[in-house]
């Protein structure tokens, strides 16, 4: 039984739910709107993180990089569209 | 409204009945041709089911021929309306409807597969692979592609054209201003070919990254194969942005969501914002592919290897970023601040840097070369100048500042078109003219060829360049006429004259294409140019399986070395090759597709309903399918071998 | 078909490592097409016009429980594909099942957030707000739904032919998939909850 769940697995989910729960505080806390964000952006990167190295196995093949740049490109390209779109229609209309 | 008023033509004339008739008689001519000559099964077996990607590129070649000829007469119209001062040919809403189709057809349905068929054709056999990484998907993506396009040339006869420009803003595109289902037409016939771009992408990047011969690493690949690979990494992720972007304005306009209306909080400036945020990587789309063609070509007979080849590379990565930070140029004056149009109008100018090392790279490797003038060369050498004029003219329009003069005018046509033609038209005739005798085994005629180039540039250059002047003094793009107090007459005349010979010069291509299926002779021998990659290795026409034993790779001119340096191609024994099996499901479930994206633009939901579950149903049987492909016996591959051999040897 | 035994099976072919490479590319794709359904919905925001803010219709007991389903399936999903490489077939589809059962609780409490906001007035054609909320919303829903059937079908397949190279193959594109749909989950539950409800 014990074979079935493997430590790093087990952990990890151990630590997505400390991550939810500290998100949680900006609800049920009383913070400011930039403290709030920041630990809003710190929580969930690291959770997309964790997913992405301890339950997808991004890095166990040699395809490793071609895996992480294709990553690391779609998230360069996605942050330049969404704070890209909001300096042109909200920040700075 | 009535339910069959919907389909009928809401702006009649006598040009569109005369187009209907037209459409249907052609129809019927093609229906009644292949039963005459039994050609069905034959269509069916080997070309609507195959998973080759080589018949699939031929079918991307050939539907961006129709739709080169169909935007074209939109773009003969719209020159000819403009020719004289208030021209009554056509009306204003047919106006409206011809820009917005020449657009449409001549960007997404017309260069985009004649690109696509590059990369279909050209990839696999330029990296030494037997098929791209998903045939089926190949597959499926081209009938998706084809069916995107045959719904949007149906608005035409059906239902009304879409008016509202090829960029389509709201609240112009919505309900209240479009009230045909042109607009219907746009969103979903362009929703399911992008869709079909969408997984080619996906299907190049996996096949070029996965799937090269041995020896040849990512810095040793062809350049075509290079522009190709950022072209799909671009389509991979610019993309999405237009399928989300399509469903919005789908909801917007069947579902009366408030995206992109004017009330209850929508904002119409958010269409034209991820618009150009897919918008613009589009148009790199389009033309790093062409520059990947010219690298071939300009090599090939400049006698010399690529000038600057890791720079030619660093260049595209570059611009493969560069291409998603600089969309807000296309709407400097919509309204947002300096801080924001400082900034796009600074990473706009910046992709001139990487453009012009391009140039100088091709510049440098036709000094001192030993240069041969064959027609694809000609296109290449008329290239450089013309588009670095269009080049020019867009750092002039990136300025922000300067495009408030501008935007708007013929001066932004001419500068899009001034990069579009010599750019990627020019291109893609080129590489048809270079690749032709890998394709079909004969050549074109050269003397027609370099005719076809000398009046398609002397056309071009009458008819862009007036409207720089034209635009500078003044004239809105998409205004149907103008009156002859404006002096623009002249000019726009010119103009016509200049579309007009373009004209000629496109028939004068398909006379070609008549003239040597007729008498060109076909012995040429699987190498005819005497060029450089690996495509040229192996035998015209090409065998399904393209190589029989995987080419050894070691430069990044492999069969220039295994021809003058003594470099060993095809080392080891020929074994059994695997080969996908041919199928009907992609084709049929694109036709589920059409008949989804019909009943959607008119809101026919129990078909929308029925349509939906077919695609599931086909989904579903893919699933369970087990379909292992199938083996290419040695014996057979012997045999083909030794019948492509014998007609090569005849020719040398 | 070559079969390297030195791999488990998920990689064993050409064919089956080729899948794991575009579905990756694939779910690239996918970060941008909800980057822009992010986009639109930050530009919207606080564009409600007559209709309500997500402040007043946001109620954090049905996302708290969405998202601690959603999680656990993600967690059980891995702990399918890690007995699938012990080759342990039976405990396999039981995780498995878990998946598809904890996914299908998740999209019952997303039906009856739904159904709730129409309720209290925030329906798809209110307001620019509800509209871009509603359809990021739907599109990871839309995504869990067709995961649903996807992973049934897989299930079914596994129990008729086996753990083979092929049904091991799909097994962990289809962890890979839902693994993502976690991702994205919990960029809308920090980013459109709790952002909103700050």
């Amino acid at each position: 039984m014990k074979e079935l769940f493997p430590l790093k697995q087990v952990m990890g989910f151990a630590f997505s739910l400390v991550l939810t729960v500290v998100a949680l505080m900006v609800y049920f806390t009383d913070m400011s709107y930039t403290m709030g964000m920041t630990v809003l952006l710190i929580t969930a990167f690291i959770q997309a993180g964790l997913q992405v190295v301890v339950f997808m196995h991004a890095g166990e093949t040699k395809d490793k990089r071609s895996i992480y740049v294709n990553i690391y490109y779609a998230l360069l390209i996605a942050l330049i569209t969404i704070f890209g779109t909001l300096l042109v229609l909200v920040w700075d209309m | 409204m009535d339910f069959f008023d919907r389909f009928a033509v809401p702006h009649p004339s006598f040009l569109i009945y005369a187009a209907m008739v037209g459409i249907g008689l052609t129809m019927l001519a093609v229906v009644v041709g292949i039963t005459y000559f039994k050609k069905w099964g034959y269509l069916w077996r080997e070309w609507i089911t195959t998973v080759d990607h080589k018949r699939i590129g031929i079918m991307y070649l050939l539907t961006a021929l129709l739709m080169l000829f169909r935007g074209g007469v939109d773009a003969i119209m719209m020159r000819y309306q403009l020719a004289m001062p208030e021209n009554t040919f056509l009306d204003s809403q047919h106006y409206n409807e011809v820009f917005t189709t020449h657009g449409v057809v001549m960007i997404l349905f017309m260069a985009m597969p004649f690109i696509i068929f590059f990369f279909n054709f050209l990839v696999p056999l330029q990296i030494g692979a037997r098929d791209v990484a998903f045939p089926r998907l190949n597959a499926l993506s081209f009938w998706l592609f084809f069916m995107g396009m045959g719904l949007f040339n149906l608005s035409f006869i059906i239902g009304g054209s879409p008016d509202a420009g090829w960029t389509s803003y709201f609240p112009l595109a919505g309900n209240e201003f479009s009230t045909s289902v042109g607009t219907n037409y746009y969103m979903i016939a362009i929703q399911i070919a992008g869709i079909g771009t969408l997984m080619t992408g996906i299907n190049f990047i996996t096949t070029i990254l996965k799937m090269r011969a041995p020896g040849m690493t990512l810095m040793k690949m062809p350049m075509f194969t290079w522009s190709a690979f950022i072209a799909n990494v671009i389509i991979v992720f610019a993309f999405p942005v237009l399928t989300v972007l399509l469903a919005m304005g789908t909801m917007d306009r069947l579902f009366g969501t408030n995206f992109f209306t004017t009330d209850n909080g929508g904002m119409d400036m958010l269409w034209a914002n991820l618009f150009w945020v897919w918008g613009h990587p589009e148009v790199y789309i389009l033309i790093l592919p062409a520059f990947g063609l010219y690298s071939e070509i300009i090599p090939t007979f400049a006698r010399r290897n690529l000038y600057g080849y890791k720079s030619m590379v660093a260049s595209m990565v570059v611009i493969s970023i560069l291409s998603f930070v600089v969309w807000a140029h296309h709407f400097f004056t919509m309204g947002q601040g300096p801080l924001t149009n400082s900034i796009f109008s600074i990473t706009t100018m910046a992709i001139a840097i990487p453009t012009g090392v391009k140039i100088f790279n091709w510049l440098f490797t036709l000094w001192k070369g030993k240069i041969q003038f064959t027609t694809p060369m000609l296109y290449s050498i008329l290239f450089i100048p013309l588009f670095t004029l269009g080049g020019v003219t867009g750092v002039m329009l990136a300025m922000s500042a300067a495009d408030y003069q501008y935007h708007n005018t013929m001066f932004l046509v001419a500068h899009f078109h001034n990069v579009i033609i010599p750019g990627v038209v020019y291109a893609m005739l080129a590489g048809m003219t270079f690749y032709w005798p890998k394709i079909f085994g004969f050549m074109l005629n050269e003397k027609l060829g370099k005719w076809t180039a000398w009046l398609l540039t002397v056309g071009f250059v009458l008819a862009f360049i007036p409207m720089y002047i034209t635009g500078l003094d003044g004239q809105a793009r998409r205004m149907y006429t103008y009156s002859e107090s404006t002096g623009f007459s002249l000019l726009n005349m010119v103009s016509f004259i200049g579309a007009a010979i373009m004209a000629i010069a496109f028939a004068l291509l398909v006379y070609n294409i008549y003239y040597s299926i007729r008498y060109s002779p076909r012995n040429i021998g699987s190498d005819p140019w005497d060029a450089r990659s690996l495509e040229w290795s192996t035998h015209t026409p090409v065998p399904e399986y393209n190589f029989a034993i995987t080419p050894q790779v070691a430069s990044t001119q492999a069969f220039w070395d295994s021809k003058k340096n003594g470099h060993e191609l095809f080392k080891g024994d020929i074994e059994k090759i695997h080969m996908p099996n041919n199928s009907g499901l992609p084709f049929i479930m694109s036709c589920m597709f059409f008949v989804f994206g019909f009943a959607m633009v008119f809101s026919i939901w129990p078909v929308v309903i029925v349509s939906l579950i077919g695609i599931l149903a086909c989904l579903v049987y893919r699933s369970f399918e087990q379909d292992h492909g199938r083996y290419i016996s040695v014996e057979e591959i012997k045999e083909t071998e030794t019948r492509l051999r014998g007609a090569k040897n005849e020719g040398r | 078909m070559k079969v390297d035994n030195s791999l488990p099976l998920e990689y064993s072919t050409e064919e089956n490592n080729l899948k794991i490479l575009g579905f990756w590319i694939f779910i690239g794709a996918e970060i941008m097409l909800f980057a822009t359904l992010f986009t639109a919905y930050f530009t919207l925001e606080n564009r409600t016009g007559n209709g309500p803010t997500g402040a007043e219709i946001f109620e954090i007991t049905p996302v708290l429980i969405e998202t601690i389903l959603l999680l656990t399936s993600s967690f059980t999903i891995g702990l399918a594909i890690h007995a699938m490489r012990l080759n342990r077939k039976k405990a396999m589809m039981g995780f498995f099942t878990i998946t598809l059962i904890l996914g299908t609780a998740f999209l019952g409490v997303e039906i009856y957030e739904f159904t709730h906001y129409v309720h209290v007035g925030a329906g798809l054609q209110t307001s620019a707000f509800t509209a871009a909320l509603l359809t990021t919303l739907g599109t990871h829903g839309l995504h869990v739904t067709l995961g649903l059937f996807w992973g049934l079908f897989i299930l079914l397949q596994i129990k008729k032919r086996g753990l083979t190279p092929e049904t091991a193959n799909k097994s962990f594109i289809f962890s890979l998939y839902w693994h993502f749909l976690d991702i994205i989950w919990i960029f809308i539950f920090s980013f459109i909850y709790l952002k909103g409800m700050m």
